[in-house]
């Protein structure tokens, strides 16, 4: 156990090497959610991500998230503001399951 | 037994999750860290009203972004029990009576200090360790709270040298 | 002492935490650590609506410590006696409580307008954690 514990105070438990060339979904504090192919990472899990598209929210009220979205490329992603991450493979909504 | 030895120790249990905004993360907790950041799998997501669900094969969620976490009701007996597994192997390596001393200093090895009558030196460092180390003890008992080290304060380690002429 | 060592005086007493969004959960409290994060046993969400009040049980709960805004030894079934509660049905509470927050809501929307149009600027009621 000992082990495992030193090494996750070096390095982040997110495995982001096998999202590598793949699309991953970033929320942000902040309420932002983009998409996009992870093309880089660091142990701050400062993120890279090409061809990304951000989810506009809804103007009135910024809690909700539209299904519409903004085009912005090649963007660094900020680690401290990074929130969830989760690869869009196997990512959809469904009915309630409760 | 600290909060996040039992989030550990949770590791393969099914959990639920809040955020600070309110939405829900369900799912089996794959591991956790020191700061609370934690893999999940097998996510159902459900909004800050409830009213949307999403299913997600595996996420990464921020330790600071988590309000609470529900946990099954069987995971406190079974850290009590992890760490009753763990003392003996414990107790082997030192001759603390508490259990895990974590080392960082000895009894007379304070932080910086140096010189014997300076403020810094001996006594209680900042060490964590001697026989009131971060035990983990029984649960009844509980090892944990008694000591922390740091040193009383009137004696805190550190910064001998120079600052003897100011104090005297 | 380290700073939540205060603490250390209500471990395996029944508390009352009380969060920064309102909730109230009570438990038997087990476990806590320097940054007040806690874990409590046998946990139930208690929420309050005029004189009524109604559980939910939840069982073994985590709460991490930036969230915590009152930490106090409680009594439940003391403390339903002694101020008269009346327990009602977790649906009936939940539905009175968005009335509730509902009645709020316009309350602070209403002054926000009358303090927006008297020349005043507030920031905005969300707070970067909400989104």
């Amino acid at each position: 156990m000992a082990s495992s514990f030193n090494a996750s105070k070096k390095e982040s438990i997110l495995d982001l090497q096998r999202f590598l060339g793949k699309e991953i979904c970033v929320k942000f504090t902040g309420g932002r959610e983009v998409q996009g192919i992870l093309k880089g990472y660091d142990q701050l899990v400062n993120i890279t991500l090409d061809q990304t598209k951000e989810f506009i929210r809804d103007p009135i009220d910024p809690l909700i998230v539209t299904d519409e979205t903004r085009f912005l490329g090649l963007v660094v992603c900020r680690g401290s503001s990074v929130m969830m991450v989760c690869p869009t493979e196997g990512f959809e909504t469904i009915d309630n399951p409760y | 037994m600290l909060p996040l030895s039992l989030l550990r120790t949770g590791q393969g249990h099914q959990i639920m999750v809040e955020l600070k905004n309110g939405e829900t993360y369900n799912g089996y907790l794959i591991n956790c860290d020191n700061w609370m950041n934690i893999n999940l799998r097998n996510v159902i997501r459900t909004s800050k009203d409830s009213d949307k669900f999403w299913k997600i094969q595996s996420c990464y969620i921020r330790g600071n972004t988590i309000k609470y976490i529900s946990v099954p009701d069987e995971i406190i007996d079974l850290v009590v029990e992890e760490e009753q597994i763990s003392r003996p192997h414990n107790l082997s390596k030192g001759d603390n009576t508490t259990g895990r001393g974590r080392g960082r200093g000895d009894s007379n090895r304070g932080g910086r200090g140096g010189s014997t009558d300076g403020r810094g030196g001996g006594g209680a460092g900042r060490g964590r360790g001697g026989d009131s180390g971060r035990g983990r003890g029984d649960f009844s008992n509980r090892g944990g709270r008694g000591g922390r080290g740091r040193g009383d304060f009137s004696n805190r380690g550190g910064r001998g040298g120079p600052f003897q002429n100011n104090t005297a | 002492m380290s700073g939540n060592s205060g603490l250390g005086d209500e471990v395996d007493k029944k508390l009352i935490v009380v969060l920064r969004d309102g909730r109230k959960f009570i438990g038997m409290m087990r476990t806590f650590d320097q940054f007040a994060n806690i874990v409590l046993q046998d946990t139930i969400e208690r929420i309050y609506v005029g004189d009524c009040y109604s559980d939910k049980n939840l069982g073994v709960f985590f709460i991490r410590g930036d969230n915590v805004v009152i930490l106090g030894e409680i009594d439940p079934d003391r403390e339903v006696q002694e101020k008269k509660l009346k327990k009602v049905s977790w649906d009936e509470i939940t539905k009175a409580a968005a009335l509730e927050k509902q009645k709020k809501e316009e309350e602070e929307l209403l002054k926000r307008k009358i303090m927006t149009e008297s020349g005043l600027t507030i920031d905005s009621i969300l707070n970067i954690d909400d989104f």
